[in-house]
């Protein structure tokens, strides 16, 4: 039996694999506290792609003559990606060179990749796709707290609030063991609130649901501070004490009244007062974003409106209450921290900070200035490449960009243009397929290195079984490179050896490891850092004394409502929002894979009163259309949507077709969860009958009513 | 740029914030900062705290307080102040408001000029200030006027336990905004909180004994609160010489006759509307923001929403129920106190009357604001309640445990709660199917429910 973490989300469960002959059985790992045993079926069936016949066991390198992929040994591989990388920089300068990886990789490999990026190919260029994930709460976090770790407290917190605001999370289906934390806080009396467009499986089980238009979280939360300042309800003291800037925040949501709010999003200025009275009566309250309301054009100002609403409460700090953000990706905590993305260094120092930068190139054996300076975040980075001054070569580790960026087609357009693609992934995925050279490499149970789950808890992914035969670790794959492009200091392969330097590089920044090892790991079940020397214990909880910031103190932050980058009009007057399924994770480069796992296929989920109007039924084809693309999928015709809004699930090619690449101003995260669409029955298309719009008459509502004997009503 | 504005209300601060960038002074001649005026009547009723009213303003606005101005000198683009001292512009706005208008009722005023004690306007932070300082020392108020803020005040006076009369000399409540079946439920609604309702009357005098009505009823009252309306500043204007109708004549971009002078608000006359609400106003000030600093934007002045703020009444009005053309869906249930009317035209909501009912406000408004074309059923369904779910019988293959994908059928065929988590791992994910499984496998022994479908 080995303990180790399922390969998906950022719940990380714990789960004990066991031999059985040929085959990899997953059992439960009871004792792992954030689980405890609980499994959903991604996890059940996570040994699936176990001698799986996609599994990819040889490099393949595209031959020039006839443009098919084909076999080719390591060293043949290696050799072309080296000698292609050193003319291409040889020729333009190193940034020439763009690596781009993964939220699902773990420390040890993340760190590498910026390794690789800043000492052997001294790129810039370097960015990963957590940028698509939670990086509009890392950067409010940031401004507001000092420092970004996704839950400032244990999981198992949640259980001990009273009220739990869940803003823009469908948890149950996202990460579904994280739901016994909810019941459990029910079965105490807490209560759970969910913001959200669908009445998704998690809103079932809140007992209070609001169901905003798409993008107007933002302006929730600004209604709802208006009503607690209005209330009284504002900790005087705490925010005297432990922040900055209430008068501001407070002054700018003076303009933000229910019946405002109520007009912006759709809900109902009586169930936002239910919300404020259920917030000020309570003495815990705590916060949680995810994807919903941070994969936005305004992400960052709509997680700040909800970290202020959690200041002026006065719960940032306090036992079992304050503001978290649910990380998606399986590693997107510990991804963000050591060095692969585009402004930072390993600890989460900032890149253009010189004490950070000397620090770093002492534990790398370099000279600071030899250190590139920040580069383009990754869809500006995607969106550069093949272009005047972007990347000529670009190295994928860990991603499925072309079903995963936003903008899709523009983003595989762009990766046409370049003159070498390589792809490092363990089945054929969709980004692969388009590859100059795809690298086989190990997969979760194969493999050791550490995680750092959605608590900043590190833990440890422990190798079960032996890899195929042909296939290498990204850790090996990563020092091949770096010596064949002539990096000046060698990289190890050994995770526990490249940890004890990430864990140095780490030392003294925000995210310290410096006391972490990969031995107390297992006899802890994880560690939250900060942890700065053996000696610590670690941090579960955060701010209990003080925030980040120099001075200690919280930032409020005035935020104000834009809106969605592209409201809807009369060519695309449908919102469409995107998001998962509980089968399915991220791409579905892996999951799709698994035979126990439904492959669905995309489908546009939307309301009765939507699909009669456009004359849809459940299970016929639609088209989904947006100013980028069109996908054409089933309808799923339900009334848990909101029905001026359809629903997409991203794993796989086609939502993201659709989706919008308008860049929050300091996150850089795109557009995903809102922008503007047609939705046409395709039987219509085919008909092209001419659209009649007359409008309802009385005798129809009578004809309905009629027909209806549960209203009293009369018609007058 | 040099932006000048003159007045400190609503629509004045909303621009002034929004106008980041350039130099801007706000000229206001009440003696308080911006406040959120249209919050006042929810101060007198308890819900709001005064200083939850404070409206932001960024560090580039030079605010004056106490400061009326006089002139404008158009030529020399200058305004002058009361003190005489000139301030130059390269833009300047007029938000100037509304004048209160003073009812024709004899007594109001005493014969010093001063209205008697009893009276109250209810405009400003001052206003509120003293009638919610008369409050503890009153038993009854009458309301003249049965507008919006009227019944905002009223509900506000009640909710503070006052005995509150409204009196409207039209023949219904709201009847600039909503048809007299509207108005009647909403009285009824009224009465029953508790509230007095006199339509179709007109205070004529005040005396010592309360407010006389022309239909020879007296009110005895403690308090008289007026908010009967007002009209469009426009002295200033039309003094410089711009062109003055109701309002003072904007077009689509804002801008008076005088190119250089721009006018927002209460006092802004755009196409034939003058409008007496903040959210045209605030629109206005978006516009004009945008205007300002070069940008491409117009208002066009076709969308505004009104929401009655006050405990215990729902009312929305989205544009112009009583003008806009088209077809009406009406369901109206006088029993319950709703009355809920949509005015189509070619499938776009363009005006709509909700009261008592705001369920689906949410929905509503969104088709409204976005002139959304909706199919000939919808406007009715969207008046119509949500269907109950029927109970049913899980189908076999109705899927129980979505985090392992079990379906009815697989629970049906264990025995026991240990065997369905042996056998399909149902349970053991999120464990919100735990009622349902446990529901199912009691039902095993109920054979007529074994294997049935619903």
């Amino acid at each position: 039996m080995t303990d180790t973490h399922c390969p998906y989300c950022s719940l990380q469960c714990g789960m004990s694999l066991e031999r059985a002959g040929r085959a990899l059985e997953v059992r439960p790992w009871a004792e792992f506290p954030v689980n405890q045993g609980a499994l959903c079926r991604k996890g059940w069936s996570a040994a699936g792609l176990r001698g799986h016949r996609e599994r990819l066991t040889s490099p393949l390198v595209r031959d020039r003559a006839t443009g098919e992929l084909r076999s080719a040994s390591w060293d043949e591989a290696l050799d072309l990606v080296g000698a292609r990388l050193r003319e291409l920089r040889d020729e333009s300068g190193p940034d020439t060179v763009a690596v781009f990886g993964g939220g699902g990789l773990t420390n040890e490999k993340a760190y590498q990749l910026g390794k690789l990026a800043r000492v052997a190919l001294g790129t810039s260029q370097v960015d990963y796709n957590g940028r698509w994930c939670m990086s509009s709460a890392a950067s409010a976090g940031n401004q507001a707290f000092g420092v970004d770790r996704g839950l400032p407290f244990p999981l198992e917190d949640v259980e001990q609030t009273d009220v739990l605001v869940l803003v823009g999370s469908n948890l149950v289906e996202t990460m579904p063991p994280a739901a016994r934390h909810l019941d459990r806080l029910r079965e105490r009396g807490g209560r759970v609130v969910v913001i959200d467009p669908r009445r998704t499986p998690t809103a079932d089980r809140a007992d209070l649901f609001l169901q905003p238009v798409p993008g107007t979280d933002l302006p929730l939360a600004l209604g709802v501070l208006h009503l607690l300042d209005a209330a009284g309800a504002v900790d005087e003291e705490y925010a005297a004490a432990r922040t900055v800037g209430l008068d501001e925040v407070r002054r700018s949501v003076a303009a933000w009244w229910p019946e405002r709010v109520e007009r912006v999003s759709g809900v109902p200025a009586s169930e936002l007062r239910e919300l404020a009275d259920l917030m000020a009566g309570a003495e815990r309250v705590m916060v949680l974003t995810a994807r919903g309301a941070e994969q936005h054009a305004q992400g960052t100002a709509t997680v700040l409106a909800w970290v202020n609403v959690a200041l002026a409460l006065g719960m940032c700090g306090r036992p079992f209450a304050g503001y978290g953000c649910l990380t998606g990706q399986g590693n997107g905590q510990g991804g963000r921290e050591h060095g692969q993305k585009s402004d930072q260094l390993p600890g989460y120092r900032m890149i253009d900070d010189p004490a950070a930068r000397a620090h770093v190139a002492g534990v790398w054996g370099v000279d600071p200035d030899s250190l590139p300076g920040p580069g383009r975040s990754a869809y500006e980075l995607l969106d550069a490449l093949g272009t005047d001054g972007g990347a000529r070569a670009l190295l994928v580790f860990g991603s499925n960009i072309v079903v995963s960026a936003p903008n899709a087609t523009h983003v595989a357009a762009r990766l046409a243009d370049l003159d070498l693609l390589v792809v490092a992934d363990l089945v054929m995925s969709e980004t692969a397929a388009l590859a100059d050279v795809v690298l086989p490499v190990t997969q979760w149970a194969e493999e050791t290195g550490t995680m750092t789950n959605l608590e900043g808890r590190v833990i440890l992914r422990q190798q079960a079984v032996s890899a195929p035969d042909g296939v290498r670790s990204d850790l090996e794959v990563i020092a091949e490179l770096a010596a064949r492009v002539g990096s000046p200091v060698p990289f190890a392969t050994d995770p526990e050896q490249v940890f004890a330097e990430l864990a140095r590089a780490s030392a003294g920044g925000r995210a310290d490891y410096a006391g972490i090892t990969y031995d107390r790991i297992r006899a802890e079940h994880g560690v939250f850092w900060p942890c700065p020397d053996a000696d610590h214990p670690g941090t579960p909880r955060l701010f209990a004394d003080s925030f980040a910031h120099a001075d200690g103190r919280a930032r409020f932050v005035a935020v104000d409502h834009r809106g969605p980058a592209e409201p809807t009009d009369e060519a695309f007057p449908i919102h469409l929002t995107t998001g998962r399924v509980l089968a399915q994770y991220q791409s579905g480069a892996q999951t799709r894979r698994v035979r126990d796992l439904p492959d669905t296929g995309p489908f546009v989920e939307l309301h009765p009163m939507l699909a009669a109007r456009i004359g849809a039924r459940d299970g016929e084809l639609v088209v989904v259309a947006t100013r980028r693309g069109e996908l054409k999928a089933p309808a799923r015709v339900v009334t848990t949507i909101r029905p001026d809004t359809v629903f997409v699930p991203f794993h796989w090619v086609g939502a993201n077709r659709l989706t919008n690449d308008a860049l929050d101003p300091s996150s850089r995260m795109p557009e995903f969860k809102v922008c503007a669409a047609l939705v046409t029955a395709v039987s219509r298309l085919v008909a092209s009958a001419p659209r009649t719009s007359t409008p309802a008459s009385l005798v129809e509502v009578r004809a309905q009513r009629a027909s209806d004997p549960t209203e009293a009503g009369l018609i007058s | 740029m040099r932006v000048v504005i003159v007045g400190a209300g609503m629509a004045a601060a909303r621009l002034a914030d929004g106008l980041r960038g350039h130099d801007v002074t706000l000229l206001g001649d009440e003696a308080h900062a911006p406040y959120n005026r249209i919050l006042l009547s929810a101060v007198l009723e308890g819900t709001h705290d005064v200083a939850s009213l404070a409206l932001r303003l960024g560090e580039h606005v030079d605010l004056r307080l106490d400061t009326r101005v006089v002139e404008i000198h158009r030529e020399e683009r200058e305004i002058e102040l009361a003190d005489r001292s000139r301030l130059p512009y390269d833009a300047l706005v007029l938000a100037t408001g509304s004048i209160p208008t003073l009812p024709p009722i004899r007594g109001l005023v005493r014969v010093d000029g001063r209205l008697d004690d009893r009276v109250h306007a209810f405009r400003t932070l001052d206003d509120c200030r003293r009638l919610d300082a008369a409050v503890p020392g009153a038993r009854r108020a009458v309301v003249v006027g049965g507008g919006l803020l009227g019944l905002q005040v009223a509900r506000a006076l009640g909710v503070r336990g006052l005995e509150v009369e409204v009196v409207e000399g039209g023949e219904h409540l709201l009847r600039s905004q909503v048809d007299g079946n509207a108005g009647a439920i909403l009285a009824r609604s009224l009465t029953r909180l508790g509230t007095t309702v006199y339509t179709g009357a007109r205070a004529t005098r005040l005396t010592a004994v309360g407010l006389v009505l022309d239909n020879g009823y007296v009110l005895e009252t403690d308090l008289v609160v007026l908010t009967a309306g007002g009209r469009p500043s426009t002295s200033l204007a039309r003094r410089a010489g711009l062109e003055v109708r109701r309002g003072i004549v904007v077009d689509d971009t804002l801008t008076t006759s005088d190119p250089r002078i721009h006018a927002v608000g209460d006092c802004a006359q755009h196409g034939d509307r003058v409008t007496g609400f903040v959210p045209p106003a605030w629109e206005q000030a978006g516009v004009l923001a945008r205007v300002l600093d070069g940008e491409p934007a117009v208002y066009d002045g076709s969308r505004s929403v009104a929401r009655l703020r006050a405990t215990g009444l729902d009312v929305a009005v989205l544009g112009d129920p009583l003008e806009a053309e088209g077809e009406v869906v009406e369901v109206s249930n006088p029993v319950v106190g709703s009355h809920r009317r949509l005015v189509v035209r070619d499938g776009v909501v363009v005006a709509a009357t909700l009261v008592g009912d705001l369920s689906r406000i949410g929905l509503i408004t969104q088709y409204f604001d976005r002139g959304t074309v909706l199919a000939p059923a919808e406007p009715g369904a969207l008046l119509l309640p949500d269907r109950p779910p029927l109970p049913h019988v899980l189908a076999a293959d109705a899927e129980v445990c979505a985090c392992a994908g079990v379906n009815a059928g697989d629970i049906r065929r264990c025995s026991s709660l240990a065997e369905v988590r042996a056998a399909t791992r149902a349970t053991t994910g999120c464990g919100g199917c735990a009622d349902t499984v446990r529901q199912l496998l009691a039902q095993r022994t109920t054979p007529t429910l074994e294997g049935s479908t619903a």
